[in-house]
């Protein structure tokens, strides 16, 4: 058995000196290694120890970090919305970035892997939308905090926090969104257009009819015209809720002011405007 | 009338009354007597501002029409059309002459000269004032014009002018002082209106051609002809594919499109656009669209076979999409600029919140809650759906129109507050068109006869033979009228008393809501009497006379109208807003800290700050209510330097007091406004009455800037621009130093003295 200890050592050795390499390593290394898992799937999914080393201290890399929390239990709709323009990003990032000119690494970091890292941070919302500069080499800068992204505009497109970074990022390289193809897309929209326009010409002669309708048009135009005059764009643009309760547990059919209203009221409003269209 | 008497002498004073009423010169007569008062009851609605103020330009707007108008008047027409105007927009200027509608100013000018030649001596200022009230008359006319294309019930027409003229979705935008192009546009929008129905009916290529003269005249005095270079094509699209093609359409359009387009092209702020905008291509699309209609048309008639019918129609429809298509792929190549942002925010409402902040920050852009539906239009609100329901019974050509006009007026009134007023007119014509239709079935006097079984018969054939053709199933029965006269009464007095009721509803609102000035509030003092708060030209006035000819003012965009026009001082930027990037830098320096915002006047050759400021009158269209959207402008242009989230306080919230953040104390817009304010009060009670904010005791400090002025009500502060230091230090440490320097003589503390070691 003189033998096995030998071998424990052998097996050991290159993995302690692994070891040792990826903890002292240089940052140089660490972009190396990143970019590569970055290569095979961007934005690359973080966790609380690879955080910590993608983010340590001297670097000469920038890394942008999105903490989000897409579980479903925690009922983040941002961070759903967002999410596939992350995606977007990332990969169109590396594409158009194969050999890490722009020096950017682009990964995420779930509250449920990240937890520890979420309270070091003092996090009480998400999405949060990190930019590490690099602190070392031809562009860093003075400030080591990171530059935290604006989320109160709504969800934005993955071309506006592109512009984001390539305005944070001068003199690099800055790919440009690249969003893939959707061949399966395309073809259900040609076919159902097709099938569509089939079988409007095959009920031409009963569609006709309903088409010429007086009554239909008149209905048709009369709805348009008592939504459109009892504030339903108002609804649309502002996003209002339908009815609100009034704090006594009943229910609030008008809304206070006379900038606002309700989803309801609009239908309240077009129902009563309707009464003297039947009655002549 | 004494004919009238003459004739029917002998019989009984209630037939005498209705034989006069058929009298058809009477009636000619009751109706010309009808329409002045209504003219009257129009002009005298919109003079509760002057009566009550005074006679003076409201607004903003007009200001800058005044001061046009006053430039043409003073200089002629061709020095006018060339006019490039230095005072505003320093050190950019603006091309005034080629950048404006002049149909407006153009008008005063006319009617100053006319007077003047009919040696009636009057004041430019008073013919502004009153120009867009005596347009209201003229309006009302255009309204009952319009209404009688339509029915041939006279009273309704009537009823539309009544309706036009009072109501206060129309008034809002024309009360006297609101010297706006919308005064003269409405009555240009209706009138042409009614000549384009006119055209369309004639199919005459006069009617045509005066149709195209008012839209020549309608582009010259507001951008929102494209309301009408839009509506009639669609119109004419419309009829086509309700198989009404006609020469007589063809006529009248081919004549309005070719005359109209070379007029407006003539106006130097349109020029080529109708050529190369998207919003004009439905125009020239269906001008295309309708020639090829047309030699189908003939070609149909010269060969009968059926086969080769459906083959037209089939290759129609393909040119139509391929013409569509071909549109789309210029669009993308650049040869047609797309909608313009102002046109494009209209389809796609979110657009102007994300990309044009300056256009959502204006009020009027805001989308329509339904009570300012009912606030605007009162009862006509719910006989409109009515009126268009009516239309859809008779449904000839014109009548379309009403219903296309309706349909995409409420939308764009839906979407934008300020397209109320092209609502408004549809508006009227339908909701008399229904009262009128109510009125005229209530009021008969006679009872109907009871209907032979015979004629029953005749007229449900008729109704079948109607419904069989796709008619409105409400019109499948006989109209036969009402018996009982009860029932009469009570619908006739109903609508007396609607009618009523709208009348005082109008007055109301007008004299209520549309009728201030804006440039001077009104309030009430504890015993109920006026007091007039007039610190805007107390302020402007000052400006005029303690400063040289071109001291440079720096405001926001609001007040850039007004300080050109009462001030007479040039200004940075003004209500244009052409130059969006010239506004952002007056926004980055109010938003920004003083360090940075001196640089920027000094660049700009500020000497005078002038900011609104509401707090101790509890004023609430201040610049610090306005802020917020200083600081979005300029983050959109420098997004590093200006943070909308740093004017908020962690908590996400907006304030003024002691919480607020350090960027909002710090901002120079927060410093001026605020600049002394806690002087006024006794220690720990200064106040900001519109916010409702306790303020801290310090107040702000101010280097770079000097108070100059502040207006009776602290409504209007003015600070001048301090030059640079004569001893080359900045600004801070200069006043520092004069701090300082009084400090000294009250005590000077050192320390012990220590031995230096070393």
């Amino acid at each position: 058995m003189r033998w096995l200890p030998a071998l424990v050592s052998l097996v050991a050795l290159p993995l302690g000196s692994f070891a040792a390499k990826s903890s002292s390593s240089s940052s140089a290394d660490r972009f190396q290694t990143f970019h590569t898992q970055a290569v095979s799937s961007s934005p690359i999914k973080l966790a609380d120890a690879s955080y910590k080393k993608l983010t340590s201290a001297p670097r000469d890399y920038s890394v942008a970090v999105l903490l989000t929390a897409l579980d479903a239990k925690y009922g983040c709709q941002l961070c759903g919305m967002f999410q596939p323009e992350w995606d977007v990003l990332g990969k169109s990032w590396v594409k158009g970035d194969k050999s890490g000119d722009s020096r950017l690494i682009l990964s995420t970091l779930d509250f449920t892997d990240g937890r520890d890292t979420f309270m070091s941070l003092g996090l009480q919302t998400a999405p949060v939308l990190l930019l590490f500069q690099p602190t070392t080499g031809p562009h860093a800068v003075p400030s080591p905090d990171p530059i935290r992204y604006d989320f109160a505009n709504g969800v934005p497109n993955a071309e506006v926090v592109r512009d984001w970074l390539a305005r944070h990022l001068p003199d690099r390289p800055h790919p440009l969104i690249y969003r893939p193809v959707n061949y399966v897309r395309w073809v259900v929209s040609t076919v159902s257009f097709l099938g569509v326009l089939g079988v409007i010409f095959k009920l031409w002669p009963y569609l006709l009819p309903i088409l010429q309708n007086r009554n239909v048009w008149a209905g048709l135009s009369l709805v348009g015209i008592l939504l459109f005059t009892s504030g339903h764009m108002f609804n649309q643009i502002r996003k209002v809720p339908y009815v609100a309760g009034d704090g006594r547990g009943g229910i609030s059919y008008f809304a206070g002011g006379f900038q606002s209203q309700y989803g309801l009221e609009t239908q309240i409003i077009a129902f009563i405007c309707k009464l003297p269209t039947e009655s002549p | 009338m004494a004919v009238g008497k003459g004739a029917n002498a002998g019989s009984t004073p209630t037939e005498l009354l209705v034989s006069l009423g058929r009298n058809q010169s009477t009636k000619t007569l009751l109706k010309v007597i009808i329409l002045a008062l209504i003219a009257a009851a129009a002009v005298a609605s919109r003079l509760f501002s002057v009566i009550r103020f005074e006679s003076i330009i409201h607004e903003f707007d007009p200001w800058f029409n005044f001061r046009a108008t006053k430039y043409l008047v003073a200089n002629g027409f061709y020095q006018f059309w060339d006019w490039f105007d230095d005072r505003t927009w320093h050190p950019l200027g603006r091309v005034t002459g080629g950048t404006l509608y002049p149909g407006l100013m153009v008008t005063s000018g006319v009617i100053y000269h006319l007077l003047r030649f009919l040696t009636v001596p009057v004041d430019i200022r008073n013919i502004c004032v009153l120009l867009a009230p005596a347009f209201s008359g003229l309006t009302a006319y255009a309204a009952y014009l319009l209404t009688n294309e339509m029915t041939t019930s006279s009273s309704a027409g009537l009823l539309a002018a009544a309706f036009m003229g009072i109501t206060p979705g129309y008034i809002s935008r024309s009360v006297a002082g609101s010297y706006d192009n919308e005064a003269i546009a409405i009555f240009l929008l209706v009138f042409t209106f009614f000549l384009w129905i006119k055209a369309l009916k004639l199919g005459s290529v006069l009617w045509g051609a005066l149709c195209a003269l008012f839209y020549g005249y309608m582009v010259a005095s507001w951008g929102g002809y494209a309301f009408i270079t839009c509506l009639v094509p669609l119109h004419a699209f419309v009829l086509i594919c309700m198989g009404r093609f006609s020469m007589r359409l063809y006529v009248a359009y081919t004549t309005w499109y070719a005359l109209g387009t070379l007029a407006s092209m003539q106006i130097p702020f349109v020029g080529f656009l109708p050529v190369r905008t998207s919003e004009h291509m439905p125009a020239l699309g269906i001008f295309g669209f309708l020639q090829l209609v047309a030699f189908l048309e003939y070609v149909r008639s010269a060969v009968p076979s059926r086969q080769f019918q459906t083959f037209l129609y089939v290759g129609l429809g393909g040119i139509f999409g391929v013409g569509l298509l071909g549109l789309v792929g210029l669009t993308a190549g650049g040869y047609i600029a797309p909608w313009s942002g102002r046109f494009y925010s209209l389809w796609d409402t979110g657009y102007a919140k994300i990309h044009i902040p300056i256009i959502a920050s204006v009020s009027e852009h805001q989308p329509t809650a339904w009570p300012a539906f009912f606030f605007d239009l009162n009862m006509l609100i719910w006989l409109f759906p009515a009126g268009v329901y009516m239309c859809f019974q008779k449904l000839e050509d014109e009548h379309v129109f009403i219903i296309v006009y309706a349909l995409f007026g409420s939308y764009f009134a839906g979407v934008m507050v300020r397209l109320m007023l092209t609502l408004t007119p549809v508006v009227c014509v339908a909701a008399a068109i229904a009262a009128s239709q109510l009125l005229d079935t209530y009021l008969q006097y006679n009872s109907p006869e009871v209907a032979d079984d015979k004629e029953e018969e005749s007229s449900d054939g008729a109704a079948k033979k109607a419904s069989k053709q796709g008619a409105l199933r409400s019109t499948s029965q006989p109209v036969v009228g009402i018996y009982n006269l009860l029932s009469k009464a009570f619908i006739a007095g109903a609508m007396t008393l609607f009618l009523l009721i709208f009348v005082q509803h109008c007055t109301w609102v007008t004299s209520n809501a549309y009728s201030s000035p804006s440039v001077v509030l009104a309030s009430r003092m504890p015993d109920g009497s006026q007091h007039i708060i007039d610190d805007y030209r107390e302020a402007y006035q000052w400006l005029r006379q303690n400063t040289k000819e071109d001291a440079k003012i720096m405001s926001w965009w609001d007040y850039g109208y007004q300080i050109g026009g009462m001030a007479d001082r040039p200004t940075l930027v003004d209500n244009n807003t052409w130059n969006n990037t010239h506004i952002a830098t007056v926004g980055k320096a109010m938003s920004s800290r003083e360090e940075v915002a001196y640089p920027i006047m000094r660049q700009h050759e500020v000497d005078y700050v002038l900011v609104v400021f509401g707090g101790l009158l509890g004023y609430s269209g201040d610049d610090i209510n306005k802020f917020l959207w200083m600081v979005r402008i300029a983050e959109g242009i420098w997004p590093d330097e200006v943070k909308e989230r740093d004017f908020f306080t962690p908590r996400g919230e907006y304030k003024v007091d002691a919480d607020a953040s350090e960027t909002m104390k710090n901002s120079l817009m927060y410093k001026m406004s605020y600049h002394n304010y806690a002087s006024l009060f006794p220690p720990g009670q200064a106040q900001d009455r519109v916010r409702s904010a306790r303020l801290p005791d310090q107040s702000p400090v101010l280097n770079s800037l000097e108070e100059a002025y502040t207006s009776e009500n602290w409504i209007i502060r003015i600070y001048k621009v301090k030059d640079l230091d004569n001893f080359g230090r900045d600004h801070a440490a200069a006043a520092s130093f004069e701090r300082g320097h009084k400090k000294k003589k009250a005590i000077k503390k050192r320390g012990p003295r220590v031995l230096r070691v070393e």
